[in-house]
C-alpha cells in the first residue's frame, strides 16, 4: 500500500493542502480523510462561508428555497467532525512546487507558509463580464456567491423590471426566478438561440416558445450594447432598443481561476483550464486539480472538455482526494450530462448535440419524437420530447436532448449510461423498458426516438 | 433526557468530548456515539469495530464509523477489555442513526480504571452545556 510506504518512510502525518473549500475542495478533503485517517488536511476559501451550493441560488431568488442559509451543505461542525483545518477568508498567494509550500494570507493580512506533501487546486471559476459600456454601474450583478444572491434578492424587493444578459442555464434560471417574483424580465442572448451550450436550435426554439408563454421576454441574436443610467442602471440597450431594467444580471459564462497555477508553472490545457491526467494529477508532481478549474476528457470526442458542472466537480474531487492521500482512483471523463428546471419545464442534455458533433467533425443522424410521460389516457400525462443523436458510421448513440413536464433527469441518466457504454442506436431500440399507465407509455419515448434515428441511417 | 437544539442528551450517561458516551451497568460499561455525532455523519454505511477480548485505552481510537460523505474515528471514552461487540450495528449500520443511545450501542467493556477515568468524562449537566457550546459554534 502506498499509504503504508509513505508512513514507513516519513513517520509523520501526510500534509494535504487544498486551495478551495466549495464543491470540489470539500469533497476532495472528505475523500482524502476517508483514505488517510491521520493526514493533516487544510483547506481554505476566500469566501466567508465554505461548502455551500451556488447552484441553488436561483431557487432562493425564486422562493422555492426559503433562505440562503439552506444552501450550506457542509456546516462548521462537519469540518470539526472530520478534523479538517478550515481557513475562511484566506487567499493562497503563491505556490512553490520545489519547496512544496503554499503562501497564504488571511483577511487581516496575516501571512503564513503551509508545507504540503500533496496539494489540490480547487480554485474554481469566476463569472466573466464582457466589456459592455456601463458595466460598473450600480444594479449590475453576477450570480456566483451567496453574497451575489443576497444583493440581487435585496434589489428585487423594489424592482419592477429586470434584464438578464445571457440565455445559458444560469441566465435562464435567474430570469425565471425574477418572473416568479413578479418582476417584468427580458433576456438578451448574443447567439441565435437559448441554451446554446446544451441544445440544438430545434429543441432550443421549443424551450424559448414555452418560456415566452410564461411571460419571459427573450431576445436572441443580440447581446447588450450598453447599460444605461446615471450611477444606477435604469435600462439596457439591445439592438437599438432600450429595455427598462431596475437591475441587470450578467450571466455570460465563467472563466477558470488559474493564475495561481500558471504562476507556479503548472500547465494549462487547450480549454485554458488546468491540464490533468486520469488521476487528476497536474503537470507538476504531487499537485492535483479538481472542479471548475480542471480539464476533463470528453468520452465521445476524446478531446479536452470543460463542462464546469457541480457533478463533474465532486467526481473529480473524490479522485483527486483519494490520490492525494496515497490511494488510487481514476476519473474516466465527462459527457456533460446536465438538467435544469425552468418554470414547470424540465430540460436535459447528455453527450454531443448535432451542432457540437459537427464542430468536432462527427457526422450524425438524429431521431426526435414527442410523446407523453404517462399512458396517453392517464390523467395528468405531460408532454415529453426526446432527440437522440447518433454517429453515422458506428451507429453509436453520442447524445441526447430532452424537454418534458417530468421524468427528464433519469432519462438523461439512462442515455448517459448508454453513451458511456458505447451502445449503438439499434441496441438502444431493443432495450427492455418498464411501463405502467401512471408512470410511462407502453413504448418508452427513448426507444421511439431511437427507431426514428435508425430509419435515417 | 433533554434536547439541545433538537439533539438528544439523555441523563445517566457519561460523555466524552470525541462524541462518545458510556453507560455504567453492574461494573461494566456500554459504549456508543452521541446523537450529535450520528447527525453530523448523516447516513452511516459502515462501522468498523474491534473484537471481544481486545483492549481499549481511554482517548484512543478503537474503530471507525463511515457515512456517505464523512468518516470519523471512534474514540474510547474509557479503558478496558471488550466483553461484547454489537453485531446489530455491524450488520445494520443505520441503527446508529436510528437509535444511537439504545439499539445503536457499540461495545460492552470491563473497565480497568473506571473511578479515575470517569473524572475526565462529562456528566449530564456538563454534557448539556457542552452541546449548547457546539450549537453556538455551528
Amino acid at each position: 500500500m502506498a499509504q503504508e510506504a509513505h508512513e514507513g518512510r516519513l513517520k509523520v502525518p501526510r500534509k494535504i493542502v487544498i486551495i478551495g473549500a466549495h464543491a470540489a475542495g470539500v469533497d476532495a478533503a472528505s475523500a482524502a480523510r476517508k483514505t488517510d485517517r491521520k493526514a493533516e488536511i487544510s483547506l481554505m476559501t476566500k469566501q466567508k462561508r465554505p461548502g455551500y451550493s451556488p447552484c441553488g441560488i436561483p431557487y432562493v431568488l425564486g422562493g422555492q428555497i426559503p433562505s440562503f442559509d439552506d444552501l450550506v451543505v457542509f456546516p462548521p461542525s462537519y469540518f470539526r467532525t472530520m478534523k479538517l483545518d478550515l481557513r475562511l477568508e484566506t487567499t493562497a498567494t503563491s505556490i512553490n512546487t520545489e519547496a512544496k509550500t503554499v503562501e497564504i494570507e488571511d483577511k487581516k493580512g496575516k501571512k503564513e507558509t503551509l508545507e504540503y506533501d500533496s496539494l489540490i487546486l480547487a480554485t474554481g471559476a469566476y463569472p466573466f463580464v464582457p466589456p459592455i459600456k456601463g458595466r460598473e454601474k450600480q444594479g449590475v450583478y453576477v450570480v456566483r456567491t451567496i453574497e451575489d444572491g443576497q444583493r440581487i434578492d435585496e434589489a428585487l424587493k423594489t424592482a419592477e423590471s429586470a434584464a438578464v444578459i445571457g440565455a445559458g442555464v444560469i441566465g435562464l434560471e435567474t430570469a425565471v426566478a425574477f418572473v416568479e417574483r413578479g418582476v417584468k424580465t427580458t433576456v438578451a442572448e448574443l447567439l441565435p438561440y437559448v441554451l446554446p451550450a446544451m441544445l440544438d436550435k430545434d429543441m432550443a426554439d421549443m424551450v424559448q416558445g414555452m418560456l415566452e408563454k410564461k411571460g419571459l421576454r427573450i431576445i436572441v441574436g443580440h447581446g447588450a450594447d450598453e447599460f444605461l443610467g446615471k450611477d444606477k442602471v435604469t435600462g439596457v440597450s439591445v439592438a437599438g432598443e432600450t429595455i427598462p431594467a431596475d437591475l441587470v444580471v450578467v450571466a455570460t459564462g465563467v472563466r477558470t481561476n488559474v493564475e495561481l497555477a500558471k504562476n507556479a508553472g503548472i500547465a494549462l490545457g487547450e480549454t485554458r483550464a488546468i491540464k490533468v491526467n486520469m488521476r487528476m494529477e497536474t503537470s507538476v508532481k504531487d499537485v492535483y486539480a479538481a472542479g471548475d478549474c480542471a480539464e476533463s476528457v470528453h468520452m465521445v470526442t476524446q478531446r479536452p472538455a470543460l463542462p464546469q458542472l457541480g457533478t463533474t466537480a465532486v467526481k473529480q474531487a473524490k479522485v483527486a482526494g483519494i490520490n492525494a492521500a496515497g490511494g488510487y482512483a481514476v476519473f474516466p471523463g465527462v459527457l456533460g450530462s446536465a438538467v435544469t428546471k425552468l418554470f414547470d419545464i424540465e430540460i436535459g442534455v447528455v453527450g454531443l448535440n448535432e451542432f457540437f458533433a459537427g464542430r468536432a467533425g462527427i457526422e450524425t443522424v438524429a431521431g426526435t419524437i414527442s410523446s407523453k410521460t404517462k399512458a396517453d389516457y392517464y390523467p395528468g400525462a405531460l408532454p415529453i420530447r426526446i432527440k437522440i443523436v447518433v454517429e453515422k458510421e458506428s451507429e453509436r448513440v453520442i447524445g441526447g436532448q430532452i424537454i418534458g413536464g417530468e421524468a427528464v433527469t433519469q432519462r438523461v441518466n439512462a442515455l448517459s449510461f448508454a453513451i458511456q457504454k458505447q451502445m449503438t442506436v439499434r441496441e438502444l431500440a431493443k432495450a427492455d423498458t418498464a411501463y405502467a399507465p401512471p408512470l410511462n407509455e407502453t413504448w418508452e419515448p427513448m426507444i421511439l426516438a431511437a427507431e426514428i434515428a435508425i430509419r435515417r441511417l | 433526557m433533554v434536547k439541545v437544539d433538537d439533539y438528544e442528551v439523555p441523563e445517566g450517561l457519561y460523555y466524552h468530548e470525541e462524541y462518545g458516551w458510556a453507560r455504567i451497568e453492574d461494573g461494566k460499561a456500554r459504549i456508543g456515539i452521541t446523537d450529535y455525532a450520528q447527525r453530523q455523519l448523516r447516513e452511516i454505511v459502515f462501522v468498523e469495530l474491534p473484537s471481544a477480548g481486545d483492549t481499549l485505552k481511554q482517548n484512543e481510537p478503537f474503530g471507525t464509523v463511515e457515512s456517505v460523505k464523512a468518516v470519523s474515528d471512534l474514540v474510547a471514552p474509557l479503558s478496558g477489555t471488550i466483553e461484547e461487540v454489537s453485531e446489530e450495528v455491524q450488520n445494520k449500520p443505520e441503527t446508529l442513526n436510528e437509535d444511537p443511545y439504545d439499539k445503536g450501542w457499540l461495545l460492552i467493556i470491563s473497565p480497568s480504571n473506571l473511578d479515575e477515568e470517569l473524572k475526565a468524562l462529562m456528566d449530564f449537566e456538563k454534557a448539556v452545556e457542552w452541546h449548547k457550546k457546539l450549537m453556538k459554534e455551528g
